[in-house]
């Protein structure tokens, strides 16, 4: 069955060095909907992700900066950006080192537009 | 938050599971109602509750899932306004646990199943053989062993003897 973030997913994915492109409650740290590379686990990456973003958030919130609009994580073997709307969804891209940070942000806050607020 | 055993092989992998999906309760039970192992209650009322509680929709939702799916439900989640409930089962060579955890917005349904994950896998490890770890329940020794279980876990003078870190 394909949810209307198939598409916007896809498109995350055929970026160069993305392993795993994935829409998450950012509330239940679950998957809504995923296009992951084999050899990734979907569900660890959401669960952290998500967690990850709503600290970010409430911390953001908590030091009057307002909302969060982009996140990244820089790690030895990989990166994880993640952007977020008004609702409770989280667009997650898990990428390489190497991987063009500037066109992942680019394509991911062009996809956050498709989600619902 | 501290941990309480009747059995010490589950305390090291418990208080992983605890202190890494920051839950609120935890409480680890045989199929059959008995407590193993609790972190976050204070009253031993309460456990006995609980465990009462769990061992029946454990058993509940084991019978659905054969009606429904064929084999049994292995995993139970209900997600209250403030707090959420997990209850999932865990095969060990020392048999079958049930493991009910509360938490709230510290945590989440992802990562409770993720560490939970890892809880099973550190518990299984760790269990040593079924003929180590006592006798199996029987319904005639089930109040006796039940009693010698809390007392173990509160002592007997009290109710409140676990608290919060």
């Amino acid at each position: 069955m394909s949810t209307p973030f198939a598409t916007v997913l896809e498109t995350l994915t055929r970026q160069r060095g993305v392993r795993a492109s994935l829409v998450v409650s950012e509330r239940d740290g679950v998957i809504v909907e995923a296009s992951v590379r084999f050899g990734q686990d979907g569900d660890r990456i959401a669960a952290l992700a998500a967690s990850m973003y709503r600290k970010a958030r409430l911390s953001a919130r908590a030091a009057r900066l307002g909302a969060v609009s982009f996140l990244q994580l820089d790690a030895e073997r990989g990166r994880i950006c993640a952007a977020g709307g008004g609702g409770d969804l989280v667009i997650v891209v898990v990428a390489d080192p190497q991987a063009n940070v500037g066109l992942i942000r680019m394509e991911l806050l062009k996809a956050l537009e498709g989600l619902p607020s | 938050m501290k941990i309480a055993a009747v059995e010490s092989w589950v305390e090291q992998p418990l208080q992983s599971f605890v202190d890494d999906a920051r839950v609120r309760i935890a409480l680890l039970l045989h199929p059959s109602g008995q407590v193993v192992a609790q972190a976050g209650f204070t009253r031993r009322m309460d456990v006995m509750t609980a465990c009462a509680l769990a061992a029946a929709s454990h058993a509940t939702s084991r019978e659905l899932g054969r009606y429904v799916d064929g084999k049994p439900f292995r995993g139970l989640h209900y997600a209250g306004p403030d707090k959420q409930l997990f209850l999932g089962t865990i095969d060990t060579r020392a048999g079958g646990f049930i493991c009910l955890t509360v938490f709230d917005d510290e945590s989440s349904l992802g990562l409770v199943r993720m560490y939970f994950e890892d809880f099973s896998r550190d518990l299984a490890a760790a269990a040593p053989a079924a003929t180590e770890t006592g006798t199996p329940v029987l319904a005639v020794d089930f109040e006796a062993d039940l009693n010698k279980n809390l007392a173990m876990l509160f002592g007997r003078g009290g109710d409140v003897i676990i608290r919060n870190a």
